[in-house]
């Protein structure tokens, strides 16, 4: 089941696709149940306490997170590395829509998840223009995010600066009690999942992969290579964007750390590329290991960001392309 | 204005040197190096250690700047071997991420085990006149400092046999090998003139700011942006760029505050480096 959803490299697997293709659409199916039955089951162990909910809600966001940059990075090769700013603009402006304007609820989500949207695809439509590499689009991105971040504190009239904005909107519903928030995340991620698998399913996905195993074979095959580049910008990073709406409400509080990219893009990233960068159900894992991991180190204070770029460092020299990756190969290798 | 202008140059020489550790290693063997602010806060704290344990203030600098030197040497010897065998993009990527998780380590282990430490260095002596403005001292030495050193850097590049073997591997790996050139050698060296550069970078800093263990990732970012809008390999191009930057920096700061003049520099940068991706004065590919 794991090997099903890994991108192959050669053709073999694209070729294979096709015959399967009704066939591994049930599998998506009953992988992405079989992983929200295995997920639903948590508040069951932890619905009692408070703090661990909320670990397991951030989790789960880290896990969107990591399926959003997923298909920007992982898809079509574009190092976003403002991950953190695109979910903040989904947090900050619906909750500003929301508190200060005055919008309902869903609508502020809504209006907040487009923005995010388009300023990841005007991001993506700059760095195709411009024909920025990975190294420069990475600059770009991480420029944009250091702004948004700077942003947030000029701007502390409207966003509260750096004390935090106590959002208003949902206060006293279920959003933020204990266990309905992460249902909600829980199917947020579901929806994610499977809405990526789909997408690798139609002719999106066919480009995809086209593009990313071989730009100049795809452009020559007749793929528009930048276009299928913005769109996966526009539709990660709206993923992004409602991911960080979603977690803002529920969270009820939440400052410019929030969305800071020491915190979210770094982390972000190694959950990915632990999991495996390409991969479908990669983001859920790496997001998983990694949250359990930040809580058993959760003691060792400032030592945990030396555990952490330990991890980093042996991840990347032994493990490069992810766990998910790795695993299918030995487990094909001990079918032959 | 006339100060803050001054101000500006003394912060965008810092800034120019800095970089041009950054984009030398990138030049010459497609490394990314983030841990490079790191250096430059652990040579820092090799300083005030020394100075803790009873050495004169020059001893102690000398300490750092060697410790500079090791540390290039180290990541030479160890982190970037596996990146050696690579080639292309997927070198850079790989030595962007190896060394962005030994920055963390250093932050996570030098914020855990010295967590108020900084180093600062006083000079005695009242401002002094220039250009009918009174400077800090501290100040004009840093830039004084610099600016012998990145003279020399040009002197070493330009007149030394070493320096044109060095610059030879930038402009054509293939042809320096051929006369007999070792690139993996050349790196090695400048790897270890850049931990030199970055303990510099870190002492004249410390004569205007304090060096903060934490300061590591602010120094990183802005040598990574000064670098690519002087345009990667090119250390003039660093200097022209850490100037201009380090100008903007200032005088934005005192007439608007420091979170908008970010913005602004930030923005800056990112024009530059959409008007001109290989960067104010790197080569046109």
């Amino acid at each position: 089941m794991i090997e099903d959803y890994t991108e192959g490299t050669g053709t073999a697997v694209v070729g294979g696709t096709e015959r399967r293709s009704s066939r591994s659409l049930v599998a998506l199916f009953w992988t992405v149940a079989a992983v929200g039955a295995l997920l639903s089951l948590v508040p069951l162990w932890l619905g009692d306490s408070r703090v661990m909910m909320g670990v397991a809600v951030l989790g789960l966001t880290f896990a969107c997170y990591a399926v959003g940059f997923n298909l920007i990075f992982g898809s079509t090769g574009q190092l976003f590395l403002c991950v953190g700013a695109l979910a903040g603009i989904g947090g900050y402006g619906s909750a500003i829509l929301a508190d200060r304007v005055g919008l309902p609820l869903l609508l502020s989500m809504v209006l907040a998840t487009v923005a995010s949207s388009l300023i990841g695809g005007l991001l993506s439509w700059i760095a195709v223009r411009r024909s920025l590499g990975v190294i420069f689009t990475g600059i770009i991105t991480l420029i944009f995010s250091l702004v948004f971040g700077n942003l947030l504190l000029g701007a502390g009239g409207v966003t509260g600066g750096d004390g935090g904005f106590h959002i208003q909107t949902g206060a006293g519903t279920f959003l933020r009690q204990t266990i309905p928030p992460y249902y909600l995340m829980l199917a947020l991620l579901l929806v994610y999942v499977s809405a990526h698998g789909l997408l690798r399913r139609s002719h999106i996905g066919w480009a995809f992969r086209a593009l990313r195993d071989d730009e100049v074979a795809a452009e020559l095959a007749g793929v528009d290579v930048s276009r299928y580049r913005v769109y996966a910008a526009v539709i990660g990073a709206a993923m992004l964007g409602l991911a960080g709406s979603l977690f803002a409400f529920t969270e009820g509080t939440i400052s410019p750390t929030t969305y800071g990219f020491a915190q979210i893009d770094v982390e972000t990233m190694v959950m990915l590329a632990f999991g495996g960068i390409g991969t479908l159900f990669g983001p859920v894992l790496g997001a998983a290991v990694f949250t359990i991991i930040d809580e058993l180190i959760q003691d060792l204070g400032q030592l945990r960001l030396l555990v952490y770029g330990a991890l980093i460092i042996g991840l990347f020299l032994w493990v490069p392309r992810g766990i998910i990756p790795t695993l299918g190969d030995l487990m094909r290798r001990r079918q032959e | 204005m006339i100060a803050n202008l001054l101000d500006g140059i003394v912060l965008g020489l810092q800034f120019g040197l800095l970089a041009g550790g950054l984009t030398l290693v990138y030049g010459l063997g497609g490394v990314l190096n983030l841990a490079y602010g790191q250096m430059a806060v652990v040579s820092a704290m090799v300083v005030v250690l020394s100075m803790e344990a009873g050495l004169s203030p020059i001893p102690a600098v000398a300490v750092g700047l060697v410790a500079g030197g090791l540390l290039g040497l180290l990541l030479d010897l160890t982190l970037l071997r596996p990146v050696y065998r690579l080639h292309g993009e997927a070198r850079v990527l790989l030595s962007l991420l190896l060394t962005l998780g030994l920055a963390f380590m250093v932050d996570g282990f030098l914020s855990w085990r010295y967590p108020t430490k900084a180093l600062t260095l006083r000079i005695g002596g009242g401002p002094v006149e220039l250009l009918g403005v009174r400077m800090v001292r501290g100040g004009v030495v840093a830039s004084v400092i610099t600016i012998l050193v990145l003279g020399g850097l040009l002197l070493f590049f330009r007149k030394t046999t070493l320096g044109r073997a060095v610059r030879s591997v930038i402009e054509d790996e293939e042809g320096a090998r051929l006369v007999g050139i070792d690139p993996q050698r050349m790196l090695r060296l400048i790897l270890i003139l850049t931990g030199v550069l970055a303990a510099l970078v870190a002492v004249t800093r410390s004569l205007v700011t304090p060096v903060a263990v934490t300061a590591g990732f602010e120094l990183t970012v802005s040598a990574l942006i000064v670098t690519v809008v002087g345009g990667l390999g090119s250390v003039g191009g660093a200097v022209l760029a850490g100037v201009i930057l380090g100008i903007i920096s200032t005088v934005a700061a005192s007439s608007i505050g420091t979170v908008l003049s970010l913005i602004i520099l930030l923005g800056a940068a990112a024009v530059t480096i959409l008007i001109r991706p290989s960067g104010l004065l790197g080569v046109e590919e």
